[in-house]
């Protein structure tokens, strides 16, 4: 059973359509990568999974249930949008927000300190929120939403704002989390952190569904690129759109960047040149990166370097 | 659902009591009703009013007036005592005597007989004898006005000299001039009677009891040397002098006269109502602090992820009703001390006062429309803390809600004191953001049955809208941030989520 399953989503503000139809689900252990600029829609769609908001057409089903049944249990969200209580104490908030997804207090104290002690907090565990550095705080509030060792985790843009360090420290939280067999769903549009963790991406534009599928699928879906030192024959086999000679490098040989047919892969075309007896001295491979898969799809004016 | 509102109503309540203007507060208005009591009488002026006579004609009219000053002294006196002697049922100590009698305003005859007896030492000494331990002993009153003797270069001085000397009696400390000052100073000429002008110098407004027994004392003079000089004989004279009709009193014991009654059988209510609406603007405030902050700080998605918008709302109400309610309990818990170690009138007072509390019914009514006044109000301020991003902004939906809740509450419980039960009360009862106030209020001076049926099923369907409509703006408003709504989104915002 998906631990998600959404189906035909759509949202609409007044004359503005926030979400378009939108249809994908989530599998138990899979790491899956909610990709977009900003407005398309990414916190929308989680904010109507975590009934905050409600759709105005279409079908969400959370471990099998509808939203607002709630299954707080089994969900933990780190919001785009931080913050706690700022006079209460680190250890405090944890078992706070731990008792609110129904978790008795010794088991939400006892995980809260694992998780602290995870994130190198230990030691702060008794300190106030409000007493504490940015980072620190960032860290409290996703042992927040870890407390309950949930089957779905959401984590909108949970990457803003952290340093390396803890941008680390959160990449090893969602394989741990993956590894025990939850879901996991965070938005991003930093390409780095989806094509190092992502074992599914969606990609949405406007509100609308562009791609849906795995990193490989998303970079077939753009033309592979081809470094070889060959003679002028390359541009006339089978499956190369277009050959550029880049440099010269002597008696008749050049280096060239082949542009391949879409949906024409590397090892065609290698065979190919077999076949045809074109001599080869160098063929490389270079597949397209996510971060020109979301350019070509989504547009560069919304993506994070 | 209840486990997540009382979750957030125990944070609710813990945020607030660690507040320092929580502890502050509920510290202060106990030791503020204990202060101003004292304060009050600490300002009440109980020092005696010094006052002197120069009689220059002879020393006749100024002994008339001490007389006379002494004889409604011990006339107060004596209405005191039967006052005490009623209240303790000690009219066993000497049923003969006059302040064991309570059924006529007493004559100068009963002042003679009751000086005649020893006054109000003998007194003492016969109730002492019956007295029980737990009855209060008699506190006399402190004497209105003390008679001191001139200064000798006053009975000498004339004119300017005599203006002089007298400013500068007005004007002395009394605490530092002792017998060298006056309050009063009082010229009567050389001439008196046959030139009646008498001067008063006076350090303020001269008390119109004293003007008025001056005035008496004076004329009986005047009328007693003339009844003399058209041939009467001093004892015929001093008969028609004294000729006054007796005058039989019938009073309700103490505390029980009607207006008295009404007004200590309101002290509960009254003070139900007065609690309700200072509990309910402080832990309003505090609660609408604690929305900003959620809303400031963004940790309401956090939030809403685990848990419903409105067991959000239900858990802020809870925690602030608790709050009311644990401040009302301590301040309560301060007055069931006091009213404990208290003897005396304040014990007296609270028996009838707490009389209405006999009724089940009552005490029923007064929990279900405090309870009720609490969420009616409350959830406006959650509303408000919903929609504000900061406290300034909070401040400016604040004022006018206050304002407009406040205003005819003060109204209302001055009417209500004053006694006064017009078309305005009246209103207030049937409009329900006033009716927990004014019902509270009502219930020592009487309302009837139906009224606060009525005008509770009609507070109870407020709430209910209430519950719905502003549930509804709460949730619409909750992720609005940094949105100042316009007419047509707050309006927007009543609908039902789609």
């Amino acid at each position: 059973m998906s631990v998600l399953r959404v189906e035909n989503l759509t949202k609409r503000f007044g004359d503005v359509l926030a979400v378009d139809d939108l249809s994908f689900s989530v599998e138990p252990g899979e790491i899956f990568g909610f990709l977009g600029g900003n407005g398309a829609g990414k916190t929308t769609t989680l904010r109507m999974v975590l009934d905050i908001i409600r759709p105005t057409s279409g079908r969400i089903e959370v471990l099998g249930a509808a939203p607002d049944k709630r299954k707080s249990d089994a969900i933990g969200f780190l919001p785009e949008e931080r913050g706690l209580y700022s006079h209460m104490k680190a250890i405090e908030t944890i078992v706070y927000f731990g008792r609110l997804k129904h978790m008795e207090p010794a088991d939400a104290h006892r995980h809260g300190m694992e998780l602290l002690e995870r994130f190198d907090l230990a030691d702060r565990a008794k300190s106030q929120i409000g007493d504490m550095s940015k980072g620190m705080a960032q860290k409290v509030q996703l042992a927040c939403s870890l407390v309950n060792r949930p089957e779905l985790l959401m984590l909108d843009e949970p990457f803003s704002g952290l340093d390396p360090v803890n941008q680390g420290l959160l990449e090893d939280e969602i394989l741990r989390a993956s590894q025990r067999g939850a879901a996991v769903i965070f938005s991003t549009h930093v390409m780095q952190h989806a094509e190092r963790l992502c074992d599914r991406l969606l990609l949405l534009k406007k509100g609308a569904k562009r791609f849906e599928g795995t990193l490989d699928e998303a970079r077939a879906t753009q033309p592979a690129h081809i470094t070889a030192i060959a003679r002028p024959a390359i541009a006339d086999v089978p499956g190369v759109m277009r050959a550029d000679r880049v440099e010269d490098a002597g008696q008749d040989w050049a280096r060239y960047d082949l542009t391949l047919d879409p949906g024409t892969n590397a090892d065609a075309v290698l065979e190919a040149c077999t076949a045809r007896s074109v001599p080869l001295r160098r063929f490389e491979e270079r597949r397209a990166s996510l971060h020109e898969v979301f350019v070509r799809m989504v547009g560069d004016g919304e993506i994070e370097r | 659902m209840m486990r997540n509102i009382l979750l957030v109503a125990v944070r609710e309540f813990r945020q607030i009591a660690m507040m320092k203007s929580f502890w502050l507060t509920l510290l202060l208005v106990p030791v503020a009703l204990a202060i101003g009591p004292l304060f009050a009488r600490s300002l009440d002026d109980e020092e005696a009013t010094r006052v002197m006579i120069l009689d220059r004609a002879g020393g006749s009219a100024a002994a008339a007036i001490e007389q006379r000053f002494a004889l409604e002294e011990d006339r107060h006196t004596l209405r005191d005592l039967s006052r005490y002697i009623r209240r303790h049922e000690l009219e066993a100590a000497d049923p003969d005597a006059a302040w064991a009698q309570h059924d006529r305003w007493y004559t100068e005859t009963d002042v003679e007989q009751f000086r005649r007896q020893g006054g109000l030492d003998a007194a003492l000494q016969k109730i002492e004898r019956i007295r029980p331990e737990a009855t209060p002993e008699f506190e006399p009153h402190e004497p209105e006005y003390v008679f001191a003797p001139p200064p000798s270069e006053l009975v000498s001085s004339q004119d300017a000299l005599l203006d002089e000397r007298i400013d500068a009696l007005l004007d002395a400390d009394e605490e530092e001039a002792g017998e060298e000052a006056a309050d009063y100073v009082l010229l009567i000429g050389e001439g008196y009677p046959a030139d009646p002008m008498i001067r008063l110098w006076s350090k303020d407004q001269p008390r119109t009891s004293f003007v008025t027994q001056l005035q008496e004392v004076l004329t009986g003079e005047l009328r007693q040397r003339l009844l003399l000089q058209q041939g009467l004989s001093p004892d015929q004279a001093r008969a028609v002098q004294s000729a006054a009709p007796a005058i039989a009193v019938t009073t309700p014991p103490p505390g029980g006269g009607a207006r008295e009654a009404l007004l200590i059988r309101s002290i509960v209510p009254l003070a139900l109502s007065y609690i309700l609406m200072m509990s309910l603007m402080l832990s309003g405030s505090w609660m609408l602090q604690g929305s900003v902050e959620e809303r400031s700080n963004k940790l309401l998605e956090s939030l809403l992820a685990c848990i419903r918008p409105e067991e959000l709302m239900y858990g802020k109400l809870v925690g602030a009703l608790a709050v009311g309610l644990s401040m009302i309990t301590v301040w309560l818990g301060c007055a069931a001390v006091v009213v404990f170690f208290t003897q005396g009138a304040i014990a007296d007072m609270i028996r009838p006062a707490l009389e209405p509390l006999s009724s089940p019914g009552v005490i029923l009514a007064m929990i279900f429309f405090f309870i009720a006044g609490y969420i009616a109000i409350s959830i406006i301020f959650v509303a408000i803390g919903a929609m504000a991003d900061s406290m300034s902004e909070a401040q400016g939906y604040l004022m006018p809600v206050l304002l407009g809740i406040l205003l005819p509450i003060t109204l209302l419980l001055n009417s209500i004191v004053a006694g006064k039960e017009g078309l305005i009360v009246q209103l207030l009862t049937w409009i329900p953001l006033w009716t927990p106030f004014t019902v509270l209020a009502r219930l020592g001076t009487g309302i009837e049955w139906w009224e606060m049926v009525g005008a509770g099923l009609l507070l109870a369907a407020f709430v209910a809208l209430e519950v719905v409509f502003l549930g509804r703006l709460f949730r619409a408003s909750l992720l609005a941030t940094g949105q100042k709504p316009g007419f047509r989104q707050l309006m927007e915002r009543f609908k039902p989520v789609r």
